[in-house]
């Protein structure tokens, strides 16, 4: 499970979790999600996102 | 490294504020191929964190404060970027080129960057008034947060962007939340009027008491108990209240060394001071406005963000000017609203969908271009927008109401060129 980042504002996408919100389903891989996709807070585009490892903290 | 840009790597060039503005200047500095000394100094005590979730996620508990960290920590050694936290500067003498610190400590710069943002306005009516909070840092916040429980009664005053999302919070948490603006309308320094009604309707039927066109007269902390008498002489009373009323530019440093200000430091669109090698850049810059003509300072997060960008690239011999168009969003209430432009300029607005089902965009024109938009669910006709905003045009509002018109090819129809 990975965790994407968007570029702009910081949101984060973490695979284990999904994105109920949208109705996308906890362990949804971020190549399965659609590319129309935007960034739920700054309204980015799925391309601005990058994939980091983040610790917890 | 151009040989006219006046730096090398014997340079040192100093950043103050760590906020967006000044990390992403030190960050674009090293990006950019600069080898000599970048020093990134900031008064708050914490590491280079992200402001927008901390009126959000971070006040309503479900998201700690250690993920709001802009850069992984060592970041900042990993890019030999000398980051000075907890660091006050008390005077910078820009024609010695030396900053002075509280300490007394001196440090000589080739250039630098003022990105000190700002601070939350005073309202004359709370100062020293127990039981009184406002919003910015991590500190105020898990301060804020300490002392709201489910049930308790938040009194909000100021319904901007800050307000209405603390109140928005809040209510998330439980709290029975009032809010007094004194403007007509929530957010109205922002949105247009149509718009704003979309949020009045929104904070009420979510359980917010919203009182608009208020003055808060007096307020009084006795016994644990916050009283809040407005204008009217009606009696708010709460346990805690926030003040948002607006951000002051910290522009302290650049007056005292004799740097044009005016609501702001005054930049050129190179983010040049009226003084050689000083520069500001993010919430405290007040900079030309290439679509509406006029100055203007912007305190949304992508802006600071693009502004230390170009600042730090500009500080390097980059000629190229400063165009970017404002961009900002904002969660309420489970709802998010996108912005791009000025719609508060708008003259007329042409709205696209359902703004009574939170499904819309609104296209603002003046003098017939098209300057601003504000949405909900509609996050890519408004990047479409604000590209067509940069631009300009002149567009018929049939056009822009018409489900069918592409808005991104409006970007290309026409280049309004200067503005009137």
């Amino acid at each position: 499970m990975k965790i994407y980042r968007c570029e702009v504002c910081g949101f984060e996408y973490d695979e284990s979790q999904g994105w109920p919100d949208e109705g996308i389903a906890p362990g949804t891989k971020w190549e399965d999600i659609p590319e129309d996709w935007c960034c739920p807070d700054c309204g980015a585009a799925k391309a601005d996102f990058v994939m980091v490892e983040v610790s917890p903290a | 490294m151009t040989a006219a840009s006046g730096v090398d790597a014997a340079s040192t060039i100093a950043v103050v504020g760590t906020g967006v503005a000044g990390t992403t200047a030190a960050l674009t500095l090293r990006n950019a191929g600069f080898t000599g000394r970048v020093v990134l100094i900031g008064d708050e005590p914490d590491e280079p964190y992200r402001r927008p979730p901390l009126s959000k996620d971070v006040l309503r508990g479900t998201m700690s404060p250690g993920r709001t960290r802009l850069r992984a920590p060592d970041t900042w050694s990993q890019h030999s970027i000398e980051l000075r936290t907890d660091t006050r500067v008390s005077g910078v003498d820009a024609e010695a080129r030396r900053i002075i610190f509280a300490d007394g400590t001196g440090l000589d710069f080739d250039r630098i960057l003022l990105a000190t943002g700002g601070l939350p306005k005073v309202l004359p009516q709370a100062r020293g008034v127990g039981g009184v909070y406002t919003l910015r840092t991590l500190a105020d916040v898990s301060a804020l947060h300490g002392v709201l429980a489910a049930g308790s009664r938040l009194l909000v005053i100021g319904a901007g962007l800050i307000g209405s999302e603390v109140a928005a919070t809040a209510r998330d948490m439980d709290c029975a939340v009032t809010v007094l603006e004194a403007q007509p309308a929530p957010l109205s320094r922002v949105l247009p009027r149509e718009i704003t009604r979309v949020y009045e309707e929104l904070h009420r039927a979510s359980g917010v008491d919203l009182h608009t066109g208020v003055d808060v007269r007096e307020l009084i902390h006795e016994g644990d108990q916050l009283a809040a008498t407005d204008a009217g002489g009606r009696v708010h009373s709460a346990d805690a209240a926030v003040v948002a009323v607006g951000l002051d530019p910290r522009t302290e440093l650049a007056e005292h060394a004799g740097i044009a200000t005016g609501d702001g430091i005054i930049v050129d669109e190179h983010f040049a001071t009226s003084a050689p090698g000083v520069y500001a850049a993010g919430d405290v810059a007040n900079h030309p406005n290439h679509v509406l003509g006029g100055r203007q300072r912007v305190e949304h997060w992508l802006n600071a963000q693009e502004q230390g960008a170009a600042a730090a690239r500009a500080m390097l011999g980059d000629r190229t000017p400063y165009s970017c168009v404002p961009w900002s969003w904002s969660d309420q209430h489970g709802v998010t609203m996108h912005v791009c432009g000025w719609p508060e300029a708008a003259e007329d607005l042409t709205v696209r969908g359902e703004p009574g089902a939170r499904d819309f965009t609104a296209i603002a024109r003046r003098h017939g271009r098209v300057v601003g938009a504000v949405g909900m669910n509609r996050p890519a006709e408004l990047r479409a927008l604000r590209k067509v905003v940069s631009a300009a045009p002149h567009a018929e509002q049939a056009v822009l109401a018409d489900p069918a018109t592409e808005l991104a090819s409006l970007a290309s129809l026409e280049v309004a060129g200067t503005s009137s």
